[in-house]
């Protein structure tokens, strides 16, 4: 557990504006780990191997993007071009560079696209974690790292599906760590994964009433493993409807990167 | 099946409106935001202003079978049909490439002339260049107009999100993946979209030669 904490360097006049928000993202280990996938990478494969990678502790924040889009202005609201982002982008900040009463610099971003959100994790120095990452560290609880056959835990994930869309969004890190010390998976936000197009189950939700086998090149469409679990299933359900410009008041993402990311402490006596 | 009545209740309770207009409809864009040096990887420094959905925008280096690499972006100007495939593909997918050139055969000949055809491989790790020119070779695929290319996997990654085309790797390294043929304007706007396969689409078929026939859109 202890080891590869990767904490990116907040620049400091980006942490002066907002100390809370701006405060250094925190990535924490997670695998390697043979994932028995809600989404199989072929048919009569049980697992698939994930390597070590790290993940950020919390999603995203409104004051960390909003640092972000000050430094960049190409994606600020107002600016991004439609084929990066639809326009509900940032819809609910006060203004381009300001957050206003409707966005708390400790809530989740969300209304971002992924090409937005892929943006911000490469200047950051990562990128978005791909689908079976996330599903692994998703799988955990504060006890397990895969609690995914635990009714307990389905329920809990099913109840949050079931809160209206339209709640305040509760700020970043209220719940409760997993055993890697990951946070907010599961009860805050939907998230950005990088290959969100690549979630390819059959009767994809664009085609409605295209049956047409030929539309898939390959092996075709596969099936889904495990479909009692809805929990997990409905974030494929959702991802694999998206386009890459869409943005949604509850889709907000966090970043991933290798493990093996310069490590931030230690470095000089502990020091913070 | 079964999946969509779950993605329609999930989009409900995420309370999303997930955009419906297809490609073939594409919304002229807003007038293009201004873009700096200093814009990080998708955005493209530009001549000359792009509409906001002009797919010139992303900042795709592309490395062809046959010659220098190049930018996405320089293959403005002309109208373009885009589609992503794998040379090592072996079921269907070998339909997508005789679909396109049967389409581009049966152009009138002085249109044939005024397009470009770009096919993007999956498969960034083995179909280097010289793989690239053995499948143009082997499907007999000739001329200056005609890019077959890779890019690196984030760039093909995000080519084909902004296509909306789906792709994953499988473990025997075949990739399972939708066939969607695009056609973008001169300027890189998606005009028309096929998904299909088998047969002629001949809608659009018609869109091409319109937009070919025309000013360039």
């Amino acid at each position: 557990m202890k080891g590869v904490r990767t904490a990116l360097l907040c620049q400091a006049l980006l942490c002066l504006g907002y100390p809370a928000a701006g405060a250094a993202a925190e990535r924490l280990p997670v695998g390697p780990a043979e994932l028995a996938s809600v989404l199989p990478s072929s048919p009569g494969v049980a697992t698939v191997h994930v390597a070590r990678f790290a993940l950020d502790r919390v999603p995203v924040t409104n004051g960390q993007f909003l640092a972000f889009v000050r430094r960049n202005p190409q994606w600020q609201r107002g600016r991004v071009p439609a084929l990066f982002a639809d326009e509900d982008y940032l819809s609910h900040w006060v203004g381009a560079g300001a957050l206003g009463a409707a966005a708390l610099p400790d809530q989740p971003v969300t209304r971002v696209s992924w090409f937005a959100a892929r943006a911000y994790c490469a200047d950051q120095g990562g990128r978005l974690p791909d689908w079976q990452e996330w599903e692994l560290a998703a799988a955990a609880d504060g006890q397990r790292a895969d609690a995914r056959q635990d009714p307990a835990w389905r329920n809990r994930i099913l109840d949050w599906y079931a809160q209206p869309a339209n709640r305040q969004l509760a700020t970043v890190g209220q719940g409760a760590p997993d055993v890697h010390g990951i946070q907010d998976l599961h009860g805050l936000v939907w998230e950005w994964v990088e290959d969100f197009n690549a979630l390819i189950v059959s009767g994809d939700s664009r085609n409605q009433g295209d049956a047409d086998k030929l539309k898939f090149c390959g092996a075709g469409a596969l099936s889904l493993q495990d479909k009692d679990n809805f929990a997990i299933l409905m974030r494929i359900a959702f991802l694999s409807a998206l386009e890459a410009r869409s943005t949604a008041r509850s889709l907000g993402f966090r970043c991933a990167s290798p493990s093996e990311a310069p490590q931030a402490e230690h470095a000089n006596g502990g020091q913070p | 099946m079964r999946s969509l009545p779950l993605a329609a209740a999930a989009l409900l309770l995420a309370g999303i409106a997930v955009a419906t207009t297809s490609a073939a409809h594409a919304a002229d864009a807003p007038p293009p935001a201004h873009h700096h040096d200093m814009a990080s990887m998708q955005l493209l420094p530009a001549a000359g202003p792009l509409p906001g959905t002009s797919l010139y925008q992303l900042d795709l280096a592309l490395e062809p079978a046959d010659a220098a690499p190049f930018r996405l972006a320089t293959l403005a100007g002309r109208p373009l049909l885009v589609t992503m495939f794998y040379s090592h593909c072996t079921s269907v997918c070998p339909l997508l490439t005789s679909q396109l050139q049967r389409l581009v055969a049966s152009l009138a000949p002085a249109s044939r002339e005024r397009i470009d055809v770009l096919m993007v491989s999956f498969d960034s790790r083995r179909d280097t260049p010289p793989e690239l020119a053995a499948f143009k070779s082997a499907h007999h695929i000739d001329g200056p107009r005609w890019h077959v290319a890779r890019g690196s996997t984030s760039d093909v990654r995000a080519l084909a999100a902004a296509l909306g085309i789906q792709y994953r790797e499988l473990p025997d390294h075949s990739f399972n993946h939708s066939a969607i043929l695009t056609l973008l304007d001169a300027q890189g706007v998606p005009r028309a979209r096929s998904e299909q396969l088998a047969g002629d689409d001949q809608a659009f078929h018609a869109a091409v030669e319109r937009l070919v026939a025309g000013k360039g859109g």
